[in-house]
């Protein structure tokens, strides 16, 4: 690995940190997309109120540098809060005084990527008219940023959207290829691709010979800026010995494919 | 053929777990005993009048336990929870799966061709084990009959008994079958394709291997009513007329009642794929969660019952069961609430007959103080609205 994380383990869901420090209670338990996990609805009626510190979103000294830090997306976070709010408006005001000042103190913390995750555009979609309103939120997470900040579109087929998402003012995309076509991602991308190529919901072990061939096909093709490998979605949905067996092979993987380009 | 049980208007039961008192967990686990586990057992026999409740007494201070004592421990746990139950007045009762582990781990550990993988978490600090389905699904013996005889021979009221069903336990295992991973450099559309088929070859597996062979033992012993289990049915959306198939599969031509357990979900996505589900004679679902705790009839006091008019318009209708208490709640709903929303079900359904009332789901993340209250309130608020709607109140 490259970049490490403490894989969120002591957060209940993805919003509980964030929710947390807003001083907000968690609502009810909704189904997270297509999976049997739940989390909590961030209850985020009314006026959005001043966070306190984001500790939570820091992790513990044992954490290895440099370090990844996930996050949702202002997009996932504002679809998925129960509000009497304009969602849209939520999402900016979500990404100016929820998660900037979270990445602020990930990247004091350490932090060389962050990592926003969002299941919901892939899952559920996006309308036209949200797009405009999801670049004024990344412009604000993205602006003097000193990490490569990474949207990362999962649970569904980002092909659809690729012309869409690669306008955002993020330093790379992440797309789940389990859902998408490679053929889809098109070619000469000037911004960085997080390739989901670890099954995060199949207990299967990947071959580590066969990913290096993804990698070397997606290097050949997609010509990203840069290329990153990861898993499609969080690696919550497996048991920790399958889980830490992914992991393995990943970084197998792209010892692999690094050793390849060094020659 | 599905049976249709003769029941009286807004019929009251649980819906699955309980969660096991502390005496039975320790024992069970081999662990010491303290004096409150034993205060717990002998509180708890106090109040429910269970009978000879002292010999648990006796029993639990006589550690270690030999395994036929842990099962005889297992039993006395059945027999707490089905009297806490009929004194909290439900008029169709079950154990709380006091002698499972738990609705899935139970099913899979007594069938043949699954694999233990390790724990996934399911909610908060909730976490569940999930196992690999890696050969041939088949029964190793049925695996509900000692709990079902022994609740017959306990049990003063009705007995329902549920049995987790096929597309919950397909949805929450992995499959290993194949174990091949998936070509990331083929098209999408076609490994799509093929995990489709897969899915569909292993969950209609489970149904026709696992719960039908179950389903039958049960029935055998003299089970009328089977409730299916299905939390995990509106998973995939896409995937909601293999659940139908999938309990077509398990329940088709059996001689019992047959109702089904949904609970967290968009329950819209359920429609049109369950007018197919004719066999299921009652859905027991999930509401309380998603509603207000104002009191009031009217649409707008009970945001969380809005979709009950699907389950009305069914074309063979079913019963409704109600979901009426927040199962992840302490918060004690207050009869008056729980009437309200009974009338509320029984406005838009026109038929009282047509209401059962239930928990949202199975109480075991509750304390059984707190399950207690919450389910003397509900037969107690179902009073009251039979009360209000000129309904016999008493047995």
């Amino acid at each position: 690995m490259d970049l490490f994380s403490d894989g969120l383990l002591k957060w209940q869901d993805i919003f509980r940190p964030l929710t947390e420090a807003l001083g907000v209670k968690p609502h009810i338990l909704v189904r997270w997309f297509d999976t049997n996990t739940f989390f909590r609805e961030p209850e985020l009626s009314g006026r959005l109120a001043t966070p306190g510190n984001p500790d939570g979103v820091v992790p513990d000294g044992s954490v290895p540098r440099p370090r990844v830090t996930t996050l949702p997306s202002p997009y996932m976070f504002s679809r998925a809060a129960h509000t009497d709010q304009d969602r849209n408006a939520l999402m900016v005001a979500l990404a100016e005084r929820v998660l900037r000042p979270a990445i602020d103190a990930a990247v004091a913390a350490g932090a060389e990527l962050i990592h926003l995750e969002d299941p919901w555009l892939g899952y559920v979609g996006i309308a036209r008219e949200d797009w405009a309103p999801l670049t004024d939120a990344l412009k604000i997470l993205h602006r003097d940023l000193k990490a490569t900040l990474a949207f990362h579109v999962y649970f569904g087929d980002a092909g659809p959207h690729i012309d869409q998402l690669l306008k955002l003012p993020v330093d790379a995309i992440g797309v789940d290829l389990i859902q998408t076509d490679i053929k889809e991602l098109g070619s000469g991308w000037e911004k960085g691709l997080v390739a989901g190529v670890i099954n995060g919901r199949s207990s299967i072990l990947e071959s580590p010979k066969s990913l290096v061939d993804v990698a070397r096909h997606l290097a050949d093709t997609v010509r990203p800026r840069d290329l990153y490998l990861s898993s499609n979605c969080e690696l919550g949905y497996l048991p920790t010995p399958v889980a830490e067996q992914k992991v393995q092979r990943l970084g197998e993987t792209a010892k692999a494919v690094k050793q390849l380009v060094s020659v | 053929m599905s049976q249709v049980l003769d029941h009286k208007p807004l019929l009251t039961h649980e819906v699955g777990s309980l969660d096991k008192p502390g005496w039975r967990v320790k024992a069970y686990a081999g662990k010491p005993l303290d004096d409150k586990d034993l205060e717990e057992a002998r509180t708890w026999g106090e109040r429910l009048q269970v009978p000879e409740y002292k010999r648990l007494i006796d029993l639990l201070q006589h550690a270690p336990f030999t395994k036929d004592q842990k099962a005889e421990l297992q039993r006395w746990s059945s027999l707490y929870a089905v009297r806490l139950e009929e004194s909290a007045g439900l008029d169709v009762v079950y154990d709380g799966e006091q002698q499972r582990t738990e609705m899935y781990d139970w099913a899979v550990s007594h069938t043949n061709g699954f694999e233990r993988r390790g724990s996934v978490r399911a909610f908060d600090n909730k976490y569940y084990t999930k196992e690999a389905v890696v050969g041939p699904i088949s029964l190793r013996s049925p695996f509900h009959n000692a709990e079902f005889s022994y609740l017959v021979s306990v049990a003063e009221a009705e007995l329902k008994i549920p049995v987790t069903g096929a597309y919950t336990i397909a949805d929450w295992s992995f499959d290993e079958r194949n174990r091949t991973p998936e070509n990331l450099l083929q098209p999408a559309a076609e490994r799509a394709r093929q995990r489709h088929a897969a899915r569909r070859d292993f969950v209609l597996e489970v149904a026709r291997n696992m719960i039908r062979p179950n389903l039958e033992a049960l029935i055998k012993l003299g089970a009328r009513w089977i409730q299916v289990d299905e939390p995990g049915a509106s998973t995939e959306a896409d995937e909601l007329d293999l659940f139908v198939d999938s309990f077509n599969a398990s329940v088709e031509g059996l001689n019992a009642m047959f109702s089904t357990h949904l609970c967290f979900s968009d329950y819209n996505l359920f429609f049109p794929a369950i007018e197919r589900m004719e066999q299921c004679r009652q859905f027991a679902v999930g509401f309380a969660n998603y509603d207000s705790r104002e009191l009031g009839t009217s649409d707008e006091a009970r945001p969380g019952y809005q979709v009950i008019k699907k389950f009305r318009d069914l074309p063979y209708k079913p019963a409704l069961g109600l979901g009426v208490l927040d199962i992840h709640s302490d918060f004690i709903e207050s009869p008056e609430l729980v009437r309200d929303r009974v009338l509320y079900a029984v406005k838009v359904f026109g038929d009282p007959n047509r209401i059962h009332v239930t928990p949202d789901c199975g109480l075991r993340t509750r304390s059984w103080k707190v399950a207690y209250e919450k389910l003397r309130n509900m037969t107690a608020g179902v009073r009251m609205a039979r009360q209000q709607l000129g309904l016999p109140t008493a047995d």
